[in-house]
């Protein structure tokens, strides 16, 4: 099995809190896998650390076989980053923030309005494509954000809680965009909402209090807990602890 | 080629902001008709040259200048308010390349807009049939440059360590510092005492100083105020440069 992460006794603390303690980890290439955790559990945190965003206190992690301090300039490269609010340039058209991204991360002008051009039609954009970032919908602009990381073609995909305040069919059709990215490049995904979890992931890794308490497919930690959903199962774990 | 790509950007996120024109070009252009108007009410035995086209012209370019203070400063804080910046800070760009896209389509503004008002201001002076040195109004746009400079660094220092609510408060006391002090609508060489030498010891006055110096052809008395606000703007800078690093490395953590 080839990993796309690998963590090993990361660790952050901010003063003298511990957001995320000592942590191991192994994420499988092309796998979508989910932190899932309530707020505080460290799973931004983590994702912040793996994205160069925050120095590690402590531990070592390679992402794609780079070191995430030691070989930060690589670990950008390849990978990339949708956060929970919508990173996107407001007065730039959904076409020149595509170019603009493709562009910071290397691509010559042509080749990035190829891409762009390339991610409109991946992403069902032509209606807004010459319309201004700042004036789409929450979910045009959820939508925008991702194309936004994906058309720096990615090996790894971070996407910290991306349905966050979207309305039902937004999120429905980001499910939809994600789902036909599975195999393609590894995603890291953070979510609240459980069905979400259940519906997209590989693999789930439950965080609570900073620490990873479980690990494995729906089904195994279903299974584990005893419980009849994904929700019961997280409900189980997270309280264990408490 | 990073840098560059951001400052195009910048540039475009500026120049769509429809307020940008009215401050940076509207306000200096209607304070110069305003001043203008003034200066034609005052009478001649009052002996007042502070509003007279030479004086005012370059003092005015001048001033709008501060209006690009202010949106280097708002551009910046609102890029680090959103997760925008975020997004940045994950992608292979370095500090000099945010650096440089925000003072490169910043400087190329502050130009346009001080080549605006000394155009403004000489079609002001052939309309009231006063005599144009094209060569001096030409020779004023490249001495305001570090001047510019010195704006566009308070910009980048104020929008990099203060927030978007908090810094266009603090820009609004250096554009009515610049204003007051720098002799723009007041005469700061007919003062004495502490009010002088504080005037004297900031660089605002001596930008307008050598502006209004080169507008009418004094070129040997350009170069003091010319240097000393060169040195000015090369602090300053060299402080937003490092005051907006260490907030890089902040807005991370």
């Amino acid at each position: 099995m080839e990993y796309a992460i690998k963590i090993s006794g990361l660790s952050k603390k901010f003063g003298d809190k511990e957001a995320v303690k000592p942590m191991e980890l192994m994420v499988e290439k092309g796998y979508l896998f989910s932190l899932l955790g309530v707020n505080g559990a460290g799973k931004t945190t983590t994702i912040r650390m793996l994205t160069g965003l925050t120095a590690p206190t402590a531990g070592d992690a390679w992402v794609c076989g780079h070191h995430i301090v030691k070989e930060l300039s690589q670990v950008k490269k390849v990978s990339n980053v949708s956060t929970q609010d919508t990173a996107v340039a407001g007065n730039l058209t959904v076409f020149e923030n595509l170019v603009f991204m493709a562009e910071i991360y290397g691509r010559s002008k042509s080749e990035a309005i190829c891409d762009a051009n390339e991610m409109i039609k991946d992403f069902s954009m032509q209606e807004v494509k010459n319309s201004k970032a700042k004036t789409l919908s929450g979910g045009w602009q959820r939508r925008l954000s991702i194309a936004m990381a994906l058309i720096t073609k990615p090996e790894i995909l971070f996407l910290d809680e991306p349905t966050l305040g979207l309305d039902v069919l937004a999120r429905k059709e980001l499910w939809k965009i994600i789902e036909g990215l599975k195999g393609k490049i590894t995603m890291v995904l953070t979510t609240h909402y459980m069905e979400e979890a259940q519906k997209l992931s590989d693999k789930v890794a439950v965080m609570v209090d900073g620490s990873v308490r479980a690990i494995g497919t729906v089904e195994e930690l279903k299974e584990k807990t005893g419980a009849s959903s994904l929700e019961d199962a997280f409900i189980t774990i997270a309280e264990e602890v408490r | 080629m990073r840098m560059k790509v951001f400052g195009m950007r910048t540039g475009k996120e500026v120049l769509r902001d429809p307020l940008s024109y009215i401050f940076c070009l509207g306000f200096p252009i209607v304070m110069l008709l305003i001043m203008t108007l003034v200066n034609a009410a005052i009478p001649a035995e009052a002996n007042m040259t502070l509003f007279s086209s030479i004086k005012l012209v370059p003092g005015i370019a001048g001033f709008g200048l501060t209006f690009v203070m202010l949106f280097t400063c708002l551009q910046i804080s609102k890029d680090r308010g959103g997760s925008f910046m975020i997004r940045l800070y994950a992608s292979p760009m370095k500090s000099a390349d945010f650096i440089g896209g925000y003072t490169i389509p910043m400087l190329i503004i502050a130009m346009a807009q001080v080549t605006v008002s000394v155009m403004a201001g000489m079609i002001v002076m052939l309309i009231k049939g006063e005599s144009i040195q094209f060569l001096n109004s030409l020779i004023t746009i490249p001495v305001l440059i570090p001047s510019a400079l010195l704006f566009i660094a308070f910009g980048l220092l104020f929008g990099s360590s203060l927030n978007e609510k908090a810094a266009p408060g603090i820009c609004s006391i250096i554009i009515t510092a610049s204003c007051m002090l720098g002799g723009i609508f007041m005469d700061v060489d007919a003062l004495t005492g502490g009010f002088k030498t504080v005037c004297r010891a900031l660089p605002f006055y001596h930008g307008i100083d050598a502006a209004r110096k080169a507008f009418s052809g004094e070129f040997s008395g350009l170069w003091t105020p010319l240097a000393i606000v060169s040195i000015y703007a090369f602090v300053i800078y060299l402080l937003a440069v490092f005051v907006f690093h260490k907030k890089m490395q902040s807005d991370k953590k």
